[in-house]
């Protein structure tokens, strides 16, 4: 495995609901090779939503740590973390979540307005995600004019941007049908194979996974298999 | 108000209080239907604004590239998101507004009637004890040579007997059999040579204006039966310019004033009033038995300048003694207080209107302002999520929230102050024989202000809530 990016060690995280506490990562471990696609799979309730958030700064473990690059985030605060996801991650969701007042382009543009570039910049690297993505023709629609496909290719775009290191996805294609669906995880291996960009997505989709380069199965907040995906 | 006939005015219980309140509570129910209906009518112009400034915050935010411009640029678009609540959150802004300048010009009013003026101020003498107030006519010579010759020559009035005003109320009706409002006219009588001199708010006469009321006064002066007669009236009346009329005295029974109408007052000026010679009220007098019930009482009360504090209190002292006037006794107090007297019976009315009316809808206000903003906030919590997923601040979230508020406040507020001043302005309300009632020009920066506080006030609770917004627990929900 290439040198790990992401490194997540004696990971827990409890919630409390009422009374209850529920355990939902237990002692996990694990690490992420720089430039690898990883799929996170099993059941509901199992913590691979949980450990994405974590990995992606959007929550804090209750016990354990997680290493990005040089970052131990586990430590950081809210808004330092926020600060990191801009230059570090990037999101694509399910439901693609994309501000329906603003057009594909300035969608795409909105992690690049908290750094440090000029407009000029900034149109430079909207444009080239857009391209990425095939959607230049686009940029001016808002996202009720596109369809789920291209909203979720929008996303991708907004997702890379920034040139993160580290890109998460929960469940990109849940909300797409086959064709669109292939589409998507097409761009993702192109992220990763021209761009050399460390994936890790969750889904419950097998078909997903296998164009992964590895998988890992979660149970009850557990890793119980880490396989290399049957599809690479 | 001093020397209001009893026919005109209360006596002893004052049942006005009860009209008075009933008056401004159905004057708050009016205008509170009227503004939602202006505030209706105004929606297209409101959205018209909100899409010419969101088009110039484009076109810098395009230009600039400024992370802040292109916040703006989302909370413009933002309010259009939602057509609805942005009308609602405008109307009820737009309302609250309308209402509180009204009742900000009203208090103002008030403030400046009742406002002592350091020098060369206004003196009036009435009867001690009795209201309204009716003295006898000598009295007016009487206490002009004591005015002119009894105080000391730096504490006299600067321009003589110019000066000092007498004031008698003369109403009638020009109907003998059916006295109504419709058909009554209530007048000043007064040497017609004062009331540009002395008469309040005739001080801001237009070109036009002073000479309409110079040819009238000039025609009074030659003729004593002359009148002017505000426009309104006329037209209530029914009656023109040039016309003569017969007044049957409501204040002066038995008494047949028989008037000629040479002239109108300016729009504005003492609405639904008009002007009468003194001399002809005292012809009329002579013309009367010695004991007519009026002769003793036909002067209401007396109009002083002077031209510092310390004239007021040496002539106040010479008024008081009982050698100068002791049947009736007389007082004399400023203008103002005098005025404040008069207002003291209604003094918790305007309390009320100060201090509970105006917290009270500022607070009801802020209430429906925060209830429809958490609505937005609750329907937008996945995308204030997503926002900070992206790497935006718990700030910048709530300013976005904030910001939409307070852009719809600024708007609505300064819509309903400008359209305030410029529509009450324009219709020249008067209260009594005050000038023109016009919204200040303070209300165009105090509006804007209100609306802008409001908006702020209401949204603060919605716009935390957003702040603290917790990402993993959002899209947990939703997945």
């Amino acid at each position: 495995m290439p040198r790990a990016i992401v490194e997540v060690r004696d990971l827990h995280k409890s919630f409390t609901r009422g009374s209850e506490t529920i355990d939902v990562l237990q002692g996990l471990t694990l690490d992420v090779g720089e430039g690898e696609f990883l799929a996170l799979m099993g059941p509901s309730g199992s913590g691979k939503t949980t450990l994405l958030n974590l990995i992606a700064g959007l929550d804090r473990p209750t016990a354990g740590t997680i290493s990005v690059g040089e970052n131990v985030i586990s430590d950081m605060s809210e808004s330092e973390l926020a600060r990191w996801r801009t230059r570090h991650v990037g999101f694509v969701f399910q439901f693609y979540y994309l501000l329906p007042v603003l057009t594909a382009y300035e969608n795409v543009e909105l992690p690049l307005l908290l750094l440090p570039l000029t407009k000029e910049q900034r149109r430079k690297q909207v444009e080239t995600a857009l391209d990425l993505v095939g959607l230049t023709n686009r940029m001016d629609h808002r996202p009720g004019q596109l369809s789920g496909g291209q909203q979720q290719r929008v996303g991708i775009a907004r997702a890379m941007v920034t040139d993160p290191t580290l890109i998460v996805a929960d469940e990109p294609t849940g909300d797409l049908d086959t064709k669109s669906a292939d589409e998507i995880l097409r761009l993702m291996e192109i992220l990763r194979a021209q761009l050399n960009k460390t994936i890790i997505m969750v889904t419950h989709d097998p078909k997903a996974a296998a164009r992964a380069q590895r998988i890992l199965h979660l149970e009850k907040g557990q890793l119980v298999l880490d396989t290399a995906a049957v599809g690479v | 108000m001093y020397g209001i006939p009893q026919e005109m005015g209360p006596v002893g219980f004052d049942p006005s209080i009860f009209l008075l309140s009933g008056y401004l509570l159905g004057m708050l129910v009016g205008l509170i239907s009227l503004a939602l209906v202006v505030g209706l009518v105004t929606l297209p112009l409101f959205f018209f604004v909100l899409f010419l400034i969101e088009q110039v915050s484009r076109v810098v935010a395009g230009t600039t590239g400024a992370f802040v411009s292109k916040l703006v640029l989302i909370m413009f678009r933002g309010l259009r998101r939602s057509p609805l609540r942005t009308s609602l959150t405008y109307l009820a802004l737009f309302v609250l507004t309308t209402v509180l300048v009204f009742l900000y010009t009203i208090l103002t009013f008030i403030g400046n009637v009742t406002a002592e003026k350091e020098a060369n101020f206004k003196a009036i003498v009435t009867h001690k004890t009795v209201i309204p107030s009716q003295i006898k006519p000598g009295y007016y010579n009487q206490f002009k040579d004591l005015v002119l010759n009894g105080l000391p020559p730096d504490m006299r009035p600067v321009n003589g007997e110019n000066d000092i005003m007498s004031w008698s109320f003369v109403g009638g009706s020009t109907d003998p059999i059916n006295k109504r409002p419709d058909n009554a006219l209530f007048m000043f009588c007064m040497e017609p040579q004062k009331i540009t001199t002395m008469m309040d708010g005739l001080d801001d006469l237009t070109g036009d204006e002073k000479r309409i009321i110079d040819d009238g006064i000039e025609k009074m002066l030659a003729n004593k039966q002359a009148i002017v007669v505000s426009q309104s009236r006329l037209k209530k009346l029914n009656v023109r310019v040039g016309q003569k009329i017969k007044l049957y005295g409501l204040n002066y029974p038995d008494m047949i004033f028989e008037f000629e109408i040479v002239g109108s007052l300016p729009d504005g000026k003492y609405e639904g009033v008009g002007f009468m010679n003194k001399d002809y009220l005292d012809q009329l007098l002579k013309t009367m038995p010695a004991d007519y019930l009026m002769q003793d009482k036909a002067l209401n009360l007396i109009w002083v300048r002077l031209p510092n504090k310390m004239a007021f209190e040496r002539l106040s002292a010479m008024v008081d003694d009982p050698k100068n006037f002791n049947s009736p006794p007389i007082k004399m107090e400023t203008a103002s207080s005098g005025i404040g007297s008069w207002m003291e019976a209604y003094k918790d009315i305007f309390f009320g209107m100060k201090y509970i009316l105006t917290p009270a809808m500022v607070g009801i206000m802020c209430l429906v302002i925060a209830n429809a903003i958490s609505i937005g906030v609750r329907e937008r919590r996945t995308e204030m999520a997503v926002l900070k997923v992206l790497g935006f601040q718990p700030r910048h979230v709530m300013a976005l929230v904030l910001g939409e508020a307070v852009l719809v406040g600024l708007l609505a507020g300064g819509m309903a102050a400008f359209l305030s001043w410029f529509g009450i302005g324009n219709l020249k309300m008067q209260i009594a024989f005050f000038g023109a009632f016009i919204v200040p020009w303070q209300a165009l920066v105090y509006g804007p202000a209100l609306g802008v506080g409001v908006a702020f006030l209401g949204s603060l609770g919605p716009a935390l809530s957003a702040k603290n917004v917790r990402v993993a627990e959002v899209f947990a929900r939703v997945a």
